[in-house]
């Protein structure tokens, strides 16, 4: 486990949206490591339909920046064979609505290369994955399909809330020799800005983060969902600690089962799908582990069970701080 | 029993040595060790998959596919690399690997089950041992190999490195989406890599017309922009011929290339298929008479690079290896059951330390579901 504190150095700082700090550490990766290269379409001369790659062509040339035919497992399976021969690649998959077609690559290479070599031969990509919803994108635009990729083993699914812990997740994410899939939810990527840390750092890919202490109920969460968590602490009349789960793949499950165990309620809170979400995952780690220190059943707040809705329906669909907010304070509430 | 109709594929094709094994062609540049050597190959192909397969009757072995028929094929296409090329094979293409000095008794304990890190700890390959070409790990998904490969040789491309990436597809993959998606992006990134259909005219029991109605499968290379050859996939000496001219050019920085082979499964897909339920067995006969063995060993013999004497000494020899392989493969211990835990994520994370403890647990005959806390068994 490790705070928030952790991450800033006593350098400069300086405030950033998603977006801006997502370019700037591809940049400052590409500088530092030649092999890093990126892959996918529009993210050339375009600079990325949300601009996260805005300016990297001119800098680095389309050796570096590579546009390529609109194919996601094309794109996938390319760029395993490259990472197979030693190239950190960062391919982009650039809605997860259109990540399935790459699930045949996903599955079969990405995934297991690394193990069906008997750890000869590594994959070090990192797959950044665009998703989530709330920007009136409509249905495939919107996708929060994560529990397809944490079902699976070997790949770490890394997720930030922000962008202070977007720059250290995805530095690292890039350095690591195990594939990555690094998600970015387009909601956060202009709707927010926070001090970044100019120098150079990165977060661990495995652990969690407290992004907020409390005594009374812990609400396991992450990505875009964080701050919605953080809205909903603020209204009630409770002490709520809030998990931060950074890494949905390998689980940080010591700090989640911490928390529980110290508060004694909680709340899964997050945007994908209720059943088999994540969120189905946790309670069940929670119930089998920490089921004596409970003072109420695990609610799951989430989104609903259905495609993504369209644009005029959207916000019914998103979990927001009021969801947060009623299942906080149905636990609170309840009585054995 | 309804049986498929077969539809013989057109023979209008690249061929140096007849089925009589006479020439009818231009014979490509080797001397003769190695004319041997392929030979070599093609012999030890042949009675390594016979062992393997008494193996697998007698239960050692799963499962197995043989390249029995379609030895030449694979043969002609990995002998055409050089030192430090890279090669994705299916698993239909064990006579490439052992060209290339692949061990058999690092291959029959695959065949085994065994997990490949048991097999490199009990089989190590030493220092200077390795093939000199770089196999990937044998693919199983069909046409998955195919993007990698792309993706190997846009590396050495990018790199100003001169190795080249050859591949396997066989008929029934180019149906797979990784088959367009591979040429595709292999032509518009010009690449130096090779793909070589292995066209045996069967995907189980589903055959070769079924998967297109192209004419020739050589001509789907014309849709990505990728030249391609169309050869007689039995004759050792025309696949090589024409994937040394498909490496060369890509070596020369001259792109991919697409290499139909035409050949015929003459055996079961694998060792749990049974070809009679769906297809009519008097085409082996056909076929047979057009096998790639023998036809080399005619034109070896006639040629007086071999003679009777030379291949019962091969015979003999390569019989000895084989059963010292087979030795050897049975010495290695079951793999550790926690060996399924290896090389997936680096670091051990909650989860895998605690399903460890309770694997180790099981094994032990203790109860492994006792720990109520998710500390009981740091």
């Amino acid at each position: 486990m490790s705070d928030a504190s952790t991450v800033a150095d006593d350098g400069a700082t300086t405030e950033r949206n998603l977006v801006e700090t997502i370019n700037r550490t591809l940049a400052a990766e590409m500088r530092n490591d030649d092999s890093v290269r990126l892959m996918g379409y529009d993210i050339g001369p375009i600079g990325g339909v949300y601009r996260t790659t805005d300016g990297l062509l001119d800098e680095f040339g389309e050796e570096r920046v590579i546009d390529t035919p609109l194919s996601e497992n094309g794109i996938l399976g390319t760029a395993v064979g490259m990472a197979m021969r030693g190239e950190r690649v960062v391919p982009e998959i650039q809605f997860m609505g259109f990540f399935y077609p790459a699930f045949g690559q996903f599955m079969y290479t990405l995934v297991k290369t690394h193990e069906r070599s008997g750890g000869n031969i590594d994959v070090p990509l990192t797959v950044r994955m665009v998703c989530g919803g709330g920007v009136k994108a409509s249905e495939y635009h919107s996708e929060s399909t994560e529990t397809y990729l944490v079902h699976t083993p070997g790949v770490r699914v890394v997720y930030p809330s922000g962008p202070a812990e977007a720059k250290g997740l995805l530095a690292a994410s890039i350095r690591h020799d195990d594939p990555v899939v690094f998600m970015e939810h387009k909601k956060l990527y202009r709707t927010h800005r926070e001090p970044v840390p100019e120098e150079a750092y990165t977060l661990p890919l495995d652990e969690a983060r407290i992004a907020r202490e409390g005594e009374d109920v812990t609400v396991l969460t992450w990505g875009a969902m964080v701050r919605h968590a953080e809205t909903a602490a603020d209204r009630v009349d409770a002490d709520v600690e809030i998990v931060d789960l950074r890494v949905l793949s390998p689980l940080d499950v010591e700090t989640v089962l911490e928390s529980v165990k110290k508060t004694g309620r909680c709340v899964v809170f997050h945007e994908a799908r209720r059943t088999l979400g994540l969120g189905a995952e946790l309670a069940a780690l929670v119930n089998e582990y920490a089921f004596d220190r409970l003072h109420a059943p695990i609610r799951r707040a989430t989104g609903y069970d259905v495609h993504f809705p369209g644009n005029v329906i959207e916000e019914e669909y998103l979990p927001d701080p009021d969801r947060a907010q009623y299942a906080i304070e149905a636990v609170m509430d309840y009585e054995f | 029993m309804a049986l498929w109709s077969e539809e013989k594929p057109s023979e209008d094709f690249y061929r140096v040595l007849a089925p009589d094994g006479s020439l009818v062609g231009e014979p490509p540049d080797l001397d003769d060790d190695e004319l041997r050597a392929l030979y070599w190959t093609l012999k030890q192909t042949r009675q390594y998959e016979e062992r393997a397969l008494r193996l697998q009757r007698s239960g050692e072995v799963s499962i197995i596919s043989r390249s029995r028929g379609e030895e030449a094929t694979p043969l002609g296409a990995a002998a055409a690399l050089e030192p430090d090329d890279w090669c994705f094979p299916l698993y239909r293409q064990i006579p490439g690997l052992f060209y290339w000095g692949a061990r058999m008794d690092r291959a029959l304990a695959g065949l085994m089950g065994l997990e490949p890190e048991t097999i490199d700890e009990h089989l190590p390959v030493e220092e200077g041992e390795e093939p000199a070409v770089n196999f990937s790990p044998v693919y199983v998904p069909l046409g998955a190999n195919l993007p990698n490969t792309v993706g190997s040789a846009l590396a050495d491309k990018l790199n100003d490195r001169d190795t080249v990436s050859l591949t396997f597809v066989g008929d029934g993959s180019t149906s797979e989406g990784d088959f367009h998606e591979a040429l595709n992006f292999a032509g518009v990134f010009d690449v130096p890599a090779v793909f070589v259909c292995q066209n045996n005219q069967w995907a189980i029991s589903v055959p070769a017309h079924r998967q297109t109605a192209s004419e020739t499968f050589a001509q789907k290379g014309d849709a990505y922009g990728i030249p391609n050859e169309r050869v007689d996939g039995n004759d050792v000496f025309a696949v090589y011929e024409k994937c040394k001219e498909a490496v060369d050019r890509a070596r020369a920085g001259e792109g991919p290339t697409f290499v139909e082979c035409v050949t015929y499964r003459i055996v079961e897909h694998n060792t749990a298929d049974e070809p009679s339920v769906y297809r009519d067995e008097e085409q082996r006969e056909y076929w047979l008479e057009r096998d790639p063995v023998d036809r080399f060993e005619a034109y070896l013999l006639n040629e007086g690079v071999v003679d009777e004497a030379d291949i019962e000494g091969i015979e003999a020899e390569i019989e000895e290896l084989v059963d010292a392989a087979v030795s050897s493969a049975r010495t290695v211990p079951d793999s550790a059951p926690e060996e399924m835990f290896s090389n997936h994520l680096r670091g051990e994370s909650w989860n895998e330390r605690h399903q460890r403890a309770e694997l180790r647990r099981e094994l032990d005959g203790e109860n492994p579901f006792t720990d109520w806390t998710g500390e009981g068994f740091q």
